[in-house]
């Protein structure tokens, strides 16, 4: 407590610093817990305060020893892990920075949650894996889908349910409500995990559609639960608050999960029923709600909230008097607001400026103002009424604290832009000018228009009335109005030299103008008319003074300004906005200016391919140099992972891997006998201890997932079950489909994770799909069984054809151990092995007598997206177990190398 | 101004501070209890969930993205364990006891996360604690 205080002032820190780090490991490795939970408690606190603790590595070392020794109590465990949260919070790099110690650390962190039993430690842990999977690194996180979703099933679906004869724990129920920190928490961390379908590009990892579907209905049916509860009237105060704080959490995931346009709309009608509560907090939250569920549903929700509840909105709108619901209600009819409804709505929120009775903060009035000039903008489709919604917003200001320049500034861009609308802005503006309280905005907007069209509204106003006017507001104005209250004078002149001994007494007078911008461009114009006029040459001003040229800025300035607005959507909302506003602007701007304008357009991104491995949370990170992704290529493989990858390339089913613990078969399997490029891969595990192996997860990870890759996995089924009993085996399967030839070393790796007897083990193995392994023998298709006289014939055509291209050679493999069992191994017996092997992959023998110690072989590899190639090769049986192989392909590049090396991997010893 | 925590850097002069919780009091203060909502914006990143218990205000802020309710929540369990703790809790009891108060906040709150909901175990722990002293 003391040294906390301490840690407020600068100074003493640096006095007591190496102490007070020297006292921590200390107290960090007492065997009193009181002590280490001080220490920790210290931790937690001064962690994020000051970034020296995270750098210190006894420190961190020290709090993540007592976080996983099994030892420690839960208090302990509990208060490790915030406290080294708070120190991950304010030094990332204690994960980043060394990779193994990456990978260790957070498997140790995410078999924190395997600990079902206790929901106490799990709601300390889940903060801590919310931050690795938001900042550190998402993917290790996604697998641990089952185990959160399970969580959450049994809080608000098991916990509350009144028939369950089970006997559940008490602590996923708080004031006969579900827990509503265990939800809020476990509910944040799947929203993080699980991408809405709205923001594919986004780096969450997981997409509503390649979630396994009983796992999905399981969280839907948590949200219908939820909703459930919410609507249930409870007496107590406390249980209404836990009630709303469900509910809410719920439905602000719902949108998640992909819901139907019928489930939108039956959230949507539950939400605008509560708009009518009594409770502020109450209407409050369903404003977010609706807000969040708006801008992440899209349309659906759009419609549903806009049809029927606008009178609602715009009444809450005009009776509530705290500024956050105005803010929440205006967000709201913001999201919602398109080119049907754009004249409603911003008549209403005009309106709301414009009543007396609505003393709001200024602040609100202004962000108001800028949404009514953004929206007028955005979705107008009768430019005239932009223009005079625009020009009347102008005109509000001076009644308020606004100064809005960017609103102004952008209504001129765009008028000049448009020619058709420069007479219809300039009458208007000599209309509000005439007005006595003309708003600066106003005066402003009109120094620049009426300077640049002033013959437009000659036969309304002549040159001389228009300049005493603007004489007039001069001196109401500020000095940057004035400033260009004086342009315009110039301008004036130009079009109008009767004005001339008016325009020129006005600069003179401004001579003696205090403010030195003023004084000078006085100076400056003044000299500018007397050199004309000394001359005779009316040529200099025309030059000087042209007309403005179309304004090409794509993006509206306005737009910025909403930093704060849909934050709660996430940058889906953003991305929408700016590109729907780059889209209908378009109406705004002449032809010419739309050319250009289209490159602002944000391209679409292209949609991600539904496979469970699109984990990249460091884009820039995301491929190390050979392209590959790098999640992939830092993935350590299990010391003895090449036998089972060998195996799986001659063999289309076996053993995978065993150890003392667990034992994985694998089985390769062609659906189609058509697509032969296309594959259905089951894992089976076994358990091979007497103890039951618990949070079996897994995942298969391609070594390449963005930029067109070679294979693509697909539909990865979830092990059967979590838990594996002594000896009993769990499935499970993906597929897997080849798309272009590749090396087989760039192979999915399978990642298992499980625990069992209290080690956590993760066992990462290779699992070889070669390019062999899409040739089809001749047995099923004898028509492509060659004679020697086509193979020779085919084997000259290519090399004539490719030269050395398409060829690739690999000499003196030394045959595995089985071919020299017998010392005195012959030529028959080697070659009659040859033969076996090759033909097991799949290659077709050549029948031929003509040269002894070598075979022929040919063979069609096949692809999805590249076809499928011929391939033909030779392999020379030399004495003492040696081989050499030639392969040839129908293609240049690196196929023949890539099946060389398969056939090579199945001999080799 | 009873008790203060800060999770985060906000700034590293200490006068800053004192204007922040000056500013947080003002906006408080001036909100009706009746018919205004239990949050407020704060700043570009900052909004405050806050509950009225007889003279004493609560008040935590929490990142914009926060779901409001669970604050609430928050503030009220351990409104209920000073309760518990001190016996039918006053403003003097925290006055005076404010490194009891501290150290209730402690068992409750870690870096700016909750890591004990079970009012209980929270009774349990800090009834050891006090006997340590």
């Amino acid at each position: 407590m003391t040294l906390e205080l301490l840690y407020e002032h600068k100074e003493v820190v640096e006095k007591i610093n190496d102490e007070v780090n020297y006292q921590l490991v200390k107290d960090l490795s007492s065997s009193d817990d009181n002590f280490v939970m001080l220490a920790l408690n210290f931790v937690g606190v001064v962690g994020k305060l000051t970034n020296r603790l995270a750098y210190n590595d006894d420190i961190t070392t020290g709090v993540f020893k007592i976080l996983r020794s099994p030892t420690s109590s839960i208090y302990l465990k509990k208060k490790s892990a915030l406290s080294f949260l708070a120190l991950l919070k304010s030094n990332h790099s204690i994960l980043t920075e060394d990779l193994q110690r990456k990978q260790l650390w957070i498997q140790r962190i995410l078999s924190l949650l395997d600990d079902t039993e206790n929901y106490r430690l799990t709601l300390a842990t889940i903060p801590l894996i919310e931050f690795i999977a938001k900042y550190i690194d998402p993917s290790y996180c996604t697998r641990l889908l089952p185990q959160v979703t399970e969580i959450l099933y049994n809080c608000v679906v098991i916990g509350t349910s009144t028939s369950s004869d089970k006997q559940f724990p008490l602590e996923y129920t708080f004031a006969n409500m579900p827990n509503p920190w265990l939800i809020t928490k476990v509910v944040s961390l799947l929203s993080i995990l699980i991408a809405s379908p709205t923001e594919r590009d986004s780096n969450s990892l997981l997409q509503t559609n390649n979630i396994d579907t009983e796992l999905l209905n399981k969280l839907r049916k948590c949200v219908s639960v939820a909703i459930e509860l919410g609507t249930r009237q409870g007496q107590d105060p406390m249980e209404r608050i836990v009630q709303n704080t469900v509910l809410f959490s719920l439905i602000n995931f719902a949108s998640k999960l992909d819901p139907s346009d019928e489930a939108i709309g039956n959230s949507v009608s539950a939400l605008c029923s509560l708009l009518a509560s009594k409770e502020i907090n109450i209407r409050y939250l369903t404003l977010d709600s609706l807000v969040k569920l708006c801008s992440s549903s899209g349309k659906p929700a759009i419609d549903a909230v806009r049809y029927k509840n606008l009178d609602m909105i715009f009444h809450l709108l005009n009776t509530e008097r705290d500024s956050s619901i105005v803010r929440k209600v205006v967000d709201l009819l913001y999201t919602f607001t398109d080119a049907e409804n754009v004249k409603i709505i911003v008549d209403g929120l005009l309106q709301y400026i414009l009543s007396p009775k609505n003393l709001a903060e200024p602040q609100i009035k202004s962000d108001i103002a800028v949404k009514i000039a953004i929206l007028t903008e955005k979705y107008a489709t009768d430019i005239n009424w932009f223009v005079l919604i625009s020009l009347k917003l102008l005109s509000l200001t001076s009644s308020t604290t606004i100064n809005d320049d960017e609103i102004w500034q952008r209504l001129c861009q765009i008028v000049v832009n448009n020619p058709s609308l420069h007479k219809l802005t300039c009458e208007q503006l000599v209309d509000y000018l005439c007005k006595k309280q003309a708003s600066e905005a106003i005066v402003k907007a009109a120094a620049f228009l009426l300077g640049e069209y002033p013959s437009l509204v000659a036969d309304k106003i002549p040159g001389v009335s228009l300049f005493g006017l603007f004489a007039e507001k001069y001196f109401s104005v500020s000095n940057v109005a004035k400033a260009m209250i004086l342009t315009t004078m110039i301008k004036l002149y130009k079009t109008s030299p009767e004005i001339g001994s008016n325009v020129i007494k006005f600069f003179q007078l401004e001579l003696n103008s205090l403010d030195i911008e003023l004084q000078t461009r006085s100076f400056e114009y003044l000299n500018i008319i007397q050199l004309a006029k000394a001359s005779g040459n009316v040529e200099v001003l025309q030059v000087l003074f042209e007309p403005m040229p179309p304004f090409n800025s794509k993006s509206n300035p306005l737009l910025k300004r909403l930093g704060s607005l849909p934050t709660s959507a996430g940058s889906a909302t953003l991305i929408n906005t700016s590109s729907t506003a780059s889209s209908s602007t378009s109406v705004l701007v002449p032809k010419r200016a739309s050319s250009s304008r289209s490159i602002g357009v944000p391209v679409p991104p292209p949609p991600r391919r539904s496979t469970t491995n699109d984990i990249n949370s460091n884009i820039d990170l995301s491929e190390d140099f050979s392209g590959k992704d790098f999640y992939y290529s830092r993935q350590i493989l299990a010391p003895n992972w090449r036998e089972g990858f060998t195996r799986m390339i001659s063999h289309k089913q076996g053993v995978l891997f065993t150890s003392s613990l667990i034992k994985v078969f694998y089985r390769i399997t062609t659906p189609n006998s058509q697509q032969s490029y296309a594959f259905h891969i089951s894992l089976a595990f076994i358990n091979l201890t007497e103890w039951e192996i618990t949070g079996l997860s897994t995942q298969v990870i391609a070594s390449k997932t963005q930029s067109n890759p070679e294979y693509v996995i697909m539909n990865v089924n979830l092990p059967s079950a979590a838990t594996i009993k002594p000896h009993k085996r769990v499935e499970q399967s993906y597929e897997l489909s080849v798309r272009k030839p590749f090396d087989v070393e760039d192979s999915p790796i399978l990642a298992i994770h499980f625990k069992c007897g209290g080690s956590i083990n993760t066992i990462n193995l290779k699992t070889a799909i070669g390019m062999t392994t899409t040739l089809v023998s001749s047995e099923v298709n004898p028509s492509m069984h060659l004679t020697l006289a086509q193979f020779i014939t085919r084997w000259k055509t290519l090399s004539e054809a490719l030269g050395r291209d398409g060829e690739y050679q690999i000499s003196g493999i030394k045959l595995k151990k089985d071919f020299k069992k017998a010392e005195t191994i012959g030529l028959e017996d080697g070659l009659l092995l040859l033969v076996q092997t090759v033909k097991r992959l799949g290659f077709d023998i050549v029948e031929q007598t003509s040269v002894h110690s070598t075979i022929f072989v040919s063979g069609i590899v096949h692809t999805k997206s590249e076809g499928n190639f011929g391939c033909l090769m030779k392999i020379q049986y030399q004495e003492n177990g040696v081989a050499n192989v030639t392969c040839k392909t129908t293609t240049a590049g690196p196929l023949a190398k890539y099946i060389a090396e398969c056939t090579r991997n199945v001999l080799a010893k | 101004m009873r008790l203060v925590r800060w999770f985060d850097v906000h700034s590293s002069d200490s006068q800053r501070s004192q204007d922040a919780i000056a500013q947080i009091y003002r906006l408080i203060s001036s909100r009706d209890h009746k018919h205004q909502s239990n949050f407020v914006e704060f700043s570009d990143s900052t909004k405050l969930i806050y509950r009225r218990y007889a003279g004493l205000y609560f008040v935590m802020g929490v990142d914009l993205l926060d779901d409001e309710p669970i604050y609430l929540c928050h503030i009220h369990l351990f409104v209920e364990v000073l309760d518990a703790f001190f016996g039918n809790v006053c403003e003097l009891d925290i006055v005076f006891n404010f490194y009891k108060a501290y150290m209730i906040m402690d068992e409750m709150f870690i870096g700016g996360e909750i890591q004990e909901i079970s009012k209980d175990m929270l009774l349990e722990r800090l009834s050891i604690l006090d006997r340590l002293d």
